[in-house]
């Protein structure tokens, strides 16, 4: 079964891969003919679609979303299964790498981690696919779309599945790839091409920390297999006893490493400026990568390295205090960004900095628990938001919105409970995960945890602000859209909406519903191990009324806000902005950090490519190089062929002197 | 008989054959009414055919005529054998070409097999003066042949030119001659090695080894002793230039091999350093020189120009790995310059030949067999595996290290490499360019030499093993 | 030194005799022959070329080919001489040797007679 789910979407992904080769062109026709011939019944019109888009015949994106809703009924059973009776189950592939003491098998490695990131992963990647149907049922590249999609999913799966840390590294890039390529999906848009590069490349960055992690593990631990590296990682602390933290600093720096790649994935602060910029892809792609699923792989690396962290109190805190500034300046950021997709990324950010202060306080299950519920909303708003861009005929900009609650009533309700959870809305799913990280940070009681627990309390109150806003400037107040786009607003078809339903049904109930095991009274029977289980899931239960009631009161007073600015008085944020122009500036531009990554990294490593460009390899090696010595060769045979003058003359001269050159050799300067 | 028994005549009866048909069949040609130039023509295949036999299967090992002026070894058989077969080519390519420019003549084969007596006799000089005799005997047919179509001015512009130079080559010659003969008292091969290591001579007889290379040079055409190659590949009748650039050059190379080693092997570092700077600065000039031409018989003058660059690599190593290197590379260039111009000859658009590199644009899509065995016979002369041309270097590149002679072989490789471009370039302007207007079609002759040229360097690699064998055999037979 | 030199006294006296004879000669002609100049007699003698004039100037090809001829049997002649003396020496071997070196002289005569190489017209 596990393997199953694991290369189900491989193999969807290669024959929908195949779809863009001559191969495949041949066997569409086939198909359309089979198709003319039986399949009067069903398929006539689509084929009629299939003829106009360029012959892109529907079967592959049928294929990849079939294989998909069969991985993810297979992940939801192994999910219940795991519900109440858990444990490590180990499923060996092949034998993958063995050099000196390296060795790495191809294990799928299920644990109750691994089991509800499956859940994820699978639940959030069928909808996605399903919902492509309609969205890019128009596109001519829809069969390279549907096969970068499974295989993104097949790489997240293998991430999540991993037994070892150069299995988990494998996916880890795979998952890069595909997000490579699908953002830059649309590669005839110059920006969707530099949003890719740009996220490849700072990506890079964390990889190269996440590199360096996995190297000092094998140093250290001599070996990548997580349950030696646990075990081992539970004897280093005895060790620090020992030796007053010599070892501390072993395992900090492993950690601290670690999180770096998780950092660079999970768009945390610094490495955080991909991520919206990532939004030039298609929007499916949001949900499924940017929002659900790729953006988490760096909580759940946390969280599967959670033996190691523990070990390392240190490199918990920096995850703490990141995870913290990031939620809070993603805030910050989204309040004042107008691009529908833009702020959404910017609330991923965020929240992925919530998810973060939970696993640095220890409260792992915690923060995996809003892994699992933000994946629904989030990605139910990105859909959501999809649905609306669709509507709008491809508009992304929500000052050009505005009043569209009406004519797209269902969209309408799917956002409002998206943004409900997201906002964390009583016994919706974010109230749940959501507030129980607030009230962890507030448990741990140390000083990042403090400084957390403050941080994410005014994020709350701006998520919901910057949630409203979205809210009540798309779909609220006067159309601000020119009358012939308003005229076009349609609700999408049932192919995109089915989807919204299932992962609103997830926002509303997911929390409610699996809060017992994620992290109430069934926290160890259901984890088991998985993650490693602290005093601070009991602790977050004892805390003061007023810190369970700040994330609420602070949504409330957000909500408040958005309504008085974009209801009430839409002229004060104009208002506003133009009192606080610098601070407006600061937020719009996203507190500067592209300009000043443009400064510091981008243009000296321009200045330094242009420099080997045009001086090491143009001048340097094409100089002396290729072009010179043909250069030089042509050079050459010019003036050896005026030699020949077709003078005898000459000719004798020239043996002449060849002669007397031998001879002069042989009187003055020959060794004999 | 009583005549032939005191000149040792066993041994030199090939060379006296030759000479009587070549002179019977002048007194047939000028006392023959009509049209007697197809019949002198078969008559010398036949003859050369004779001859070629005469000399495989006339004896084994080292024999000697004319009180040992004259020598036959399996050197001079294997080379004989190669000469004639390389004259016959020439006559072979002749005889629809000189009807179409209407310059037939039957002097014209006749002046080839007295060509080539002249060469086979150079082959076995073991002397001075016989070396002198066989060379001035190639020379004077050569100089003729050149200004074969002496309507054509440049025809004859290369008929004088090769006769001036020539000349004053001969004079080098000579003069080199008879500093050895002064410097050593004796003329024979080995009566000079033994001289020399008895620690006669000293700098008046490295002078005469200059002079005598020197004069030797000219005939191979190596620099800076080769500038009448090129005005005189092009003037030239293009069979004649075929001629020029196969058998005389297998000739006069296998007289240089044996004039360094038979009377000079004690003192090969020296002459080694005169053969390294000729051999050096052939590869450079015959590659770069090449590029800038546009005239495909140019093009092929700097070619073998090069050609003789590399054969020289194994001479210069002085060993007889070197010697063997030596005899494969010239066993195969003969046998890759006769096919290259034996498509040259096909050349012709309604009967006027063209030499423009660029009348062969596109010619794989109008003769596509032509094309592909002038691409085969390029690829091969740029030496690229698994063709024949690339195990010719490889052999005396070979040598060359074994020597220790690491500078050389590498310049050597260098050189290949700038010279594949021209070779490549051909490939390229037949397989890539528009195409200009076909060919006349091939005659039958023509077409076999030089397919069996084409075949032959691709499948070398199959036959490699004896054709290596043998010419370890005949470069042993020096030493 | 001095034996050296009294082998080439001969050599000094014949040249001492040569120089005196064509000396008197010379000087009798000066002293004694009658003097009636023309501008033929003055003038250089070239074999049927004015001496001084345009080295582009057209002549008879023919001039060149019954000279390049004759010097031909001209030299072959040259070698008869060393071969005539020596007869004694080289004996039968040498005789034919030189016979068939003649008769190949000779194809090579029949063969420019042939081609009509020596007639004028």
């Amino acid at each position: 079964m596990y393997q199953a789910i694991v290369f189900l979407p491989l193999i969807g992904a290669l024959i929908a891969g195949l779809a863009g080769t001559s191969l495949f062109r041949m066997m569409g026709r086939e198909a359309e003919a089979f198709g003319h011939d039986t399949g009067h019944d069903h398929g006539h019109g689509e084929h009629g679609d299939a003829h106009e888009h360029h012959h892109q015949p529907p079967w592959p994106m049928y294929l990849t979303s079939a294989l998909l809703i069969v991985t993810a009924v297979l992940s939801w059973v192994a999910f219940i299964g795991y519900l109440h009776d858990g444990g490590v189950q180990k499923f060996e592939i092949l034998r993958w790498v063995g050099s000196g003491a390296l060795s790495a098998n191809w294990v799928l490695r299920i644990d109750t981690l691994t089991a509800v990131m499956l859940v994820v992963v699978t639940t959030v990647s069928a909808l996605v696919h399903v919902y492509s149907i309609g969205y890019m049922g128009h596109d001519p590249h829809q069969a390279r779309f549907f096969s970068y999609l499974s295989l993104f999913t097949f790489a997240m799966l293998m991430l999540v599945t991993s037994d070892n840390l150069l299995q988990l590294f494998f996916g880890w890039e795979g998952v890069g790839l595909a997000s490579y390529l699908l953002i830059g999906f649309w590669y005839k848009r110059p920006s969707a091409n530099a949003a890719a590069i740009k996220a490849f490349v700072v990506n890079r960055v964390g990889d190269f920390g996440f590199a360096l992690g996995i190297f000092a593990t094998f140093l250290i631990f001599g070996t990548i297999d997580f349950d030696p590296i646990f075990a081992g990682a539970a004897g280093q602390v005895g060790k620090t006893m020992d030796f007053l933290g010599y070892n501390v600093d072993v395992m900090t720096t492993i950690c601290l490493l670690l999180f770096m790649g998780a950092m660079g994935k999970s768009a945390q602060f610094l490495l955080h400026t991909w991520l919206p910029d990532a939004m030039e892809g298609p929007t499916p792609v949001s949900a499924l990568i940017h929002a659900a699923t790729m953006v988490t792989a760096g909580v759940f690396l946390v969280a599967r390295m959670s033996p190691l962290f523990e070990t390392a109190p240190y490199a918990s805190d920096f995850v703490i205090i990141i995870g913290a500034i990031t939620a809070f300046f993603a805030a910050t950021v989204g309040l004042v960004q107008n691009d529908i997709k833009r702020v959404i990324a910017y609330s991923t950010c965020s929240q992925l900095g919530y998810m973060f202060v939970a696993l640095g306080v220890g409260a792992y299950g915690v923060g995996i628990f809003h892994l699992f519920t933000h994946a629904f909303f989030k990605a139910l708003l990105f859909l959501g938001s999809g649905s609306v861009i669709h509507a709008m005929s491809d508009e992304q900009d929500m000052r050009k919105m505005g009043g569209l609650a009406p004519h797209i009533r269902i969209t309408w309700v799917m956002m409002l409970i998206g943004t409900l959870a997201l906002t964390g809305f009583p016994f919706t799913a974010g109230y749940f995960s959501k507030d129980a990280i607030i009230e962890s940070s507030f448990a741990s009681r140390a000083g990042p945890g403090a400084f957390a627990f403050w941080l994410l309390v005014i994020a709350a109150a701006f998520t919901a602000f910057y949630s409203w806003r979205l809210m009540l400037m798309t779909f609220h107040g006067r159309p601000r859209a020119s009358a012939a786009t308003m005229e076009h607003v349609h609700e999408s078809p049932q192919v995109m909406l089915i989807p919204l339903y299932f992962l609103a049904a997830g926002a509303l109930a997911a929390g409610f519903v699996f809060k017992d095991y994620f992290i109430g009274h069934d926290y160890d029977a259901f984890w088991r191990g998985s993650v490693v289980s602290t005093e601070i899931i009991e602790e977050m239960h004892h805390i003061p009324a007023w810190v369970i009631w700040s994330p609420t009161v602070a949504m409330v007073l957000g909500f408040l806000v958005a309504w008085l600015f974009y209801i009430r008085r839409p002229d004060l944020p104009a208002t506003l902005a133009a009192q606080n122009e610098p601070l407006y500036r600061f937020l719009l531009n996203k507190w500067y950090f592209d300009e000043l990554y443009d400064f510091i990294f981008v243009r000296p490593a321009f200045w330094l490519g242009r420099l080997f460009w045009k001086r090491g390899d143009g001048w340097a090696i094409d100089g002396f190089g290729p072009d010179g010595v043909s250069a030089w060769v042509v050079d050459i045979t010019n003036r050896v062929v005026r030699l020949q003058t077709g003078y005898v003359y000459h000719y004798a001269f020239a043996m002449l002197i060849g002669v007397a050159a031998l001879v002069t050799w042989f009187m003055f300067g020959g060794a004999h | 008989m009583w005549l032939l028994e005191q000149a040792d005549a066993a041994a030199v009866l090939p060379e006296i054959i030759l000479a009587v048909i070549a002179m019977v069949l002048l007194m047939v040609g000028v006392f023959r009414k009509g049209e007697t130039a197809n019949f002198v023509n078969l008559a010398s295949l036949f003859g050369l055919a004779v001859v070629a036999l005469l000399v495989i299967f006339g004896g084994s090992g080292r024999m000697t005529a004319f009180g040992g002026a004259f020598v036959v070894d399996t050197f001079a058989r294997v080379m004989k054998v190669l000469i004639l077969f390389g004259s016959a080519a020439a006559i072979t390519l002749s005889v629809h070409f000189m009807k179409e420019q209407k310059i037939e003549k039957f002097e014209y084969p006749i002046l080839i097999l007295l060509a080539t007596v002249g060469m086979m006799m150079m082959v076995s000089a073991n002397d001075l003066i016989s070396l002198y005799m066989g060379l001035e005997l190639q020379s004077l047919a050569l100089y003729v042949v050149a200004a074969i179509d002496r309507d054509n001015a440049r025809s004859s512009e290369a008929g004088l030119k090769y006769f001036v130079l020539g000349a004053l080559s001969s004079g080098m010659l000579l003069y080199g001659a008879s500093l050895i003969y002064g410097f050593t008292g004796a003329t024979g091969f080995p009566e000079i090695a033994a001289a020399t290591a008895a620690g006669a001579g000293g700098l008046g007889v490295l002078f005469g080894i200059v002079f005598v290379i020197a004069g030797l040079a000219f005939k191979v055409s190596a620099v800076p002793f080769h500038m009448w190659t090129p005005d005189v590949y092009e003037g030239s009748p293009t069979p004649v230039t075929a001629f020029f650039s196969a058998a005389p050059k297998v000739a006069a190379m296998a007289l240089l091999v044996r004039t360094v080693f038979a009377p000079f092997s004690g003192l090969v570092p020296d002459w080694q350093q005169i053969l390294v700077f000729v051999s050096i600065a052939s590869m450079v000039l015959g590659a770069f020189a090449a590029i800038g031409q546009t005239n495909i018989k140019r093009l092929l003058a700097y070619s073998s120009i090069g050609n003789m660059g590399y054969a020289l690599v194994g001479l210069a190593a002085g060993t007889q790995e070197g010697v063997r290197g030596v005899i494969i590379y010239m066993m195969i260039y003969m046998i890759m310059t006769l096919g290259s111009f034996a498509c040259v000859i096909a050349m012709a658009r309604k009967g006027r030949q063209v030499e423009e590199i660029s009348d062969l644009a596109g010619l794989a899509r109008t003769d596509k067999m032509l094309a592909f065995v002038l691409a085969m016979l390029m690829f091969s002369l740029a030496g690229i595996p698994p063709l024949a041309g690339f195990f010719a270097k490889y052999f005396v590149f070979l040598a060359a290290i074994q020597a220790n002679l690491v500078t050389l072989a590498v310049i050597g490789v260098v050189a290949s490499v700038v010279g594949a471009y021209y070779y490549l370039r051909i490939v390229k302007i037949m397989y890539f360019d528009e195409p200009a207007p076909g060919f006349d079609p091939m005659h039958g002759e023509v077409r076999l030499i030089a397919v069996l040229a084409g075949a032959f360097s691709l499948v070398f690699v199959l036959i490699a093993q004896p054709l290596v064998n043998l010419a370890g055999a005949a470069a042993a037979s020096l030493f | 030194m001095p034996e050296l030199l009294k082998e080439y006294l001969p050599v000094a006296i014949f040249m001492a005799v040569a120089a005196g004879i064509g000396l008197a000669l010379m000087a009798s002609a000066i002293i004694i022959a009658m003097r009636k100049p023309d501008p033929e007699k003055l003038s250089a003698y070239e074999c049927g070329f004015a001496p001084f004039d345009d080295a582009r100037m057209k002549f008879d090809i023919r001039f060149y080919l019954v000279s390049i001829l004759f010097i031909i049997f001209d030299l072959e002649v040259a070698f008869l001489f060393p071969w005539a003396i020596s007869l004694g020496d080289i004996g039968v071997y040498g005789f034919w040797s030189m016979i068939i070196f003649l008769a190949i002289l000779t194809i090579g005569f029949i063969y420019e007679w042939r081609k009509g190489a020596l007639e004028w017209d």
